[in-house]
C-alpha cells in the first residue's frame, strides 16, 4: 500500500498547476455544495422551530388580573372551533427563553432586572383555517394586547426549503459535472505524463488495477484537498454570520455551530471523494494499450 | 451457415490446442504459419513456423530489418500476428484475454532493443520497479536488486540515473531488469549492442549460465563471433521469411555461395 500512495504524491508532483486548478474546482464545487447545506439546515431548523410554536398565541394586557385571566379562558375553550387552550404565565414564559437561549448574556443582564414578559395563553384549533376568524375575535377584544400566529409563514417556509433544495440539486450536478471533467483531465495528463513508465509496467507484468491504483488514490486526494479547503471556508463562514446575526437580530432560529460542523466536513468529504474517484475512473476507462 | 462456421472454427482451435498439448511439455514457443503485417502495410514477417523447445538457446540472427524484433515482441504479446498463431507456455497469444497478458509476462524476462529504462528512477529503482510490479515484498527487493546489479557488473552504479551510463551500462540495467524475477523465458533483442567485446562475452555467459538453469533464452544479435563461438542453434530471418533453423549453426551458412547479406551484417546497428 505504501507503494501506490507513493507513486500518488508523485503523480500530483508530476501534474503541478493543473493539481491545483483541480483542487480549486473541486473546493468551489464543494464550497457552494456546503453553503446549499448550510442553508438548507437552517431552514429546517426555522420551520421545525416554528412548528413546535403553538398554532396561535395571545398575550393579555398587563392590566388583567390572574382570576380574569382564567375565567376568560374558561370561555374560550367554549368557542367553537376550539380544540386545546394552555395558559402561559410570565414566569413560565421566562423559563423557556432560558432554555432557548442559555448563553445569551445581554438577555440575561436584561431580564434579571424584572420580568419584562407577559402572561399569555396558545390556542390550537381543529383546523387551521379557523386560525385566521378566532385571531380577529381575539384582537377585538378589550383584555387581549397581541395576538401571533404563524401557520402561513411555516407553510411558506417549507415551500422555500424545497425550492433551494431543487435548486441546489441542479447546480451541484452541473458543478459535480465540471469537477469531474477537471479531476479527469488532470488525471489524464499524469497518466499521459508517465506513459513511457506505464509502457514499462505493462511489458514486465504489472496489470491494469496495479497501475490504476496510484491514479485513483491521486484523484482521491485532489477530492480531499479540495473538502477539506472547502469545509474549512465554508466553516469559518458560518462562524462569523452565526456571531453577527446574534448581535443584529437576537433571537433568529440558526442552526447551531457544531451541527454545521459535522454536517459540512460530511458532505464535502464524501463529495471529495466521491468526485475524485469517479473522475479518475472516468480518466481511465480507457488508458493505454500495450 | 454461420453456426457451422464457427463449429468448424472452435473445432480448428480445439485441435490446435490439443496438439499444442502433444508436444507436451517439450516445446514451450511455437509459431504457426505466421504474418505480421504493420498498419502501414510493410510485411514483416512472412508465414514463418518455428518451435523452440523447453530449456533450449537459440539465436536468431539476420540483417537489420529482417524481422528479428519483430518476431520477439509477438512473442512478448506487444503485437500481435495479422494471420498464424503464436504459442508461448500454456497461452495461446491470438487468443489472450486482457487479463491474462500480465500472466504471460511474469513468465518472460525481457531486454528490449531501445532498453526502455525509466529516466526519472535510478539504477537501482530501475531493476527493483519490476519487483514492485509483481508486488513481490520490499525485504526481498532489497536482497534481490543488489544481486542483480553485482552479476551485471553495475553495483557500483546504483545511484546513477540513465543518462549518466553508457549504452552498454544501460543494457546491462536492462539485462538486470529482465533477470531479477527470475523468468521462465529470457527473450533478448540485441543486448549485446551496445557493448565491447569483453562486456558482451560475459553477458552472453551469463545468459547461458542461466540457460543452463533452466530457462529458455530466444536471443536476436548480430554479433557474428558469438554465435559461432557458443555453437548454438541459429534461426536465420531475412526480409521476413525464415531462411535457416541450424541445430548447432553459424552465424553464415556453411560455403560461400550465400554470404552476400551477410558481409553488411557487421556494419549495421
Ligand atoms: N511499428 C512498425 N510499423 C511499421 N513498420 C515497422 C514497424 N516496426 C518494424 N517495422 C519494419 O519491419 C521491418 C522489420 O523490423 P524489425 O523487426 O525491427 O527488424 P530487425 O529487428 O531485424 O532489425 C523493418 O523494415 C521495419 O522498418
Ligand atoms: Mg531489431
Amino acid at each position: 500500500m505504501g507503494y501506490f500512495w507513493r507513486e500518488a504524491a508523485r503523480g500530483v508532483r508530476h501534474t503541478g498547476w493543473m493539481s491545483v486548478a483541480s483542487v480549486l474546482t473541486v473546493s468551489v464545487a464543494l464550497f457552494v455544495l456546503g453553503v446549499f447545506g448550510v442553508l438548507s439546515i437552517n431552514l429546517e431548523h426555522a420551520a421545525n422551530a416554528l412548528n413546535r410554536q403553538v398554532e396561535l398565541q395571545a398575550y393579555f394586557k398587563p392590566s388583567m388580573k390572574p382570576a380574569a385571566e382564567h375565567a376568560f379562558l374558561a370561555a374560550l375553550k367554549h368557542e367553537p372551533g376550539v380544540r386545546r387552550v394552555i395558559f402561559v404565565s410570565k414566569t413560565q414564559a421566562l423559563g423557556q427563553l432560558k432554555k432557548e437561549f442559555p448563553h445569551d448574556t445581554t438577555l440575561w443582564q436584561l431580564i434579571s432586572q424584572g420580568n419584562p414578559l407577559l402572561d399569555g395563553f396558545q390556542v390550537y384549533t381543529k383546523q387551521p383555517r379557523q386560525i385566521p376568524p378566532l385571531a380577529r375575535t381575539l384582537r377585538k377584544s378589550p383584555d387581549v394586547g397581541q395576538v401571533v400566529y404563524q401557520a402561513t409563514v411555516v407553510s411558506r417556509l417549507t415551500v422555500v426549503t424545497r425550492i433551494l433544495r431543487t435548486g441546489g440539486y441542479v447546480v451541484e450536478a452541473l458543478l459535480a459535472f465540471a469537477t469531474l471533467f477537471i479531476i479527469a483531465n488532470t488525471i489524464r495528463l499524469g497518466v499521459f505524463a508517465r506513459r513511457r513508465e506505464i509502457a514499462v509496467m505493462k511489458l514486465v507484468g504489472a496489470t491494469d488495477w496495479f497501475i490504476r491504483w496510484p491514479f485513483l488514490l491521486e484523484g482521491i486526494y485532489l477530492g480531499l484537498m479540495g473538502a477539506v479547503l472547502a469545509s474549512a471556508a465554508v466553516i469559518v463562514g458560518y462562524h462569523w454570520v452565526f456571531h453577527t446575526a446574534a448581535h443584529v437580530v437576537a433571537f433568529f432560529p440558526l442552526a447551531g455551530v457544531s451541527v454545521i460542523e459535522r454536517s459540512t466536513m460530511e458532505t464535502t468529504g464524501v463529495g471529495g471523494v466521491a468526485v475524485g474517484l469517479l473522475g479518475s475512473l472516468w480518466a481511465l476507462r480507457r488508458f493505454l494499450r500495450v | 451457415m454461420v453456426r457451422a462456421q464457427a463449429r468448424v472454427l472452435w473445432r480448428t482451435r480445439g485441435r490446435c490446442v490439443e496438439e499444442h498439448r502433444i508436444w507436451g511439455d517439450a516445446v514451450i514457443i511455437r509459431l504457426e504459419t505466421v504474418t505480421k503485417r504493420y498498419p502501414n502495410g510493410h510485411v514483416a514477417l512472412d508465414d514463418v513456423s518455428l518451435t523452440i523447445p523447453r530449456g533450449e538457446f537459440v539465436f536468431v540472427v539476420g540483417p537489420s530489418g529482417a524481422g528479428k524484433s519483430s518476431l520477439i515482441r509477438l512473442l512478448y504479446h506487444e503485437e500481435v500476428p495479422t494471420s498464424g498463431e503464436v504459442y508461448v507456455d500454456q497461452f495461446r497469444l491470438g487468443r489472450l484475454r486482457r487479463g491474462q497478458v500480465p500472466r504471460l509476462r511474469r513468465l518472460l524476462g525481457v531486454v528490449f532493443q531501445d532498453v526502455r529504462l525509466l529516466p526519472d528512477r535510478d539504477v537501482y529503482h530501475n531493476v527493483a520497479f519490476a519487483m514492485q510490479v509483481v508486488e513481490a515484498s520490499p525485504r526481498d527487493i532489497k536482497k534481490r536488486v543488489p544481486q542483480m546489479l553485482e552479476l551485471v557488473g553495475l553495483q557500483a552504479r546504483s545511484h546513477h540515473f540513465p543518462h549518466q551510463l553508457s549504452g552498454g551500462e544501460q543494457q546491462r540495467v536492462g539485462l538486470a531488469r529482465a533477470l531479477v524475477n527470475n523468468p521462465h523465458y529470457l527473450l533478448a533483442d540485441e543486448p549485446t549492442g551496445n557493448l565491447d567485446p569483453e562486456t558482451a562475452e560475459g553477458i552472453v555467459k551469463l545468459l547461458s549460465e542461466i540457460n543452463r538453469r533452466g530457462a529458455t533464452v530466444v536471443m536476436a544479435t548480430h554479433a557474428r563471433d558469438i554465435v559461432n563461438r557458443m555453437n548454438r542453434r541459429v534461426l536465420a530471418i531475412e526480409g521476413g521469411r525464415l531462411v535457416r533453423d541450424d541445430a548447432r549453426g553459424r552465424y553464415e551458412e556453411e560455403g560461400p555461395a550465400r554470404t552476400t547479406w551477410l558481409s553488411t551484417v557487421s556494419h549495421e546497428a
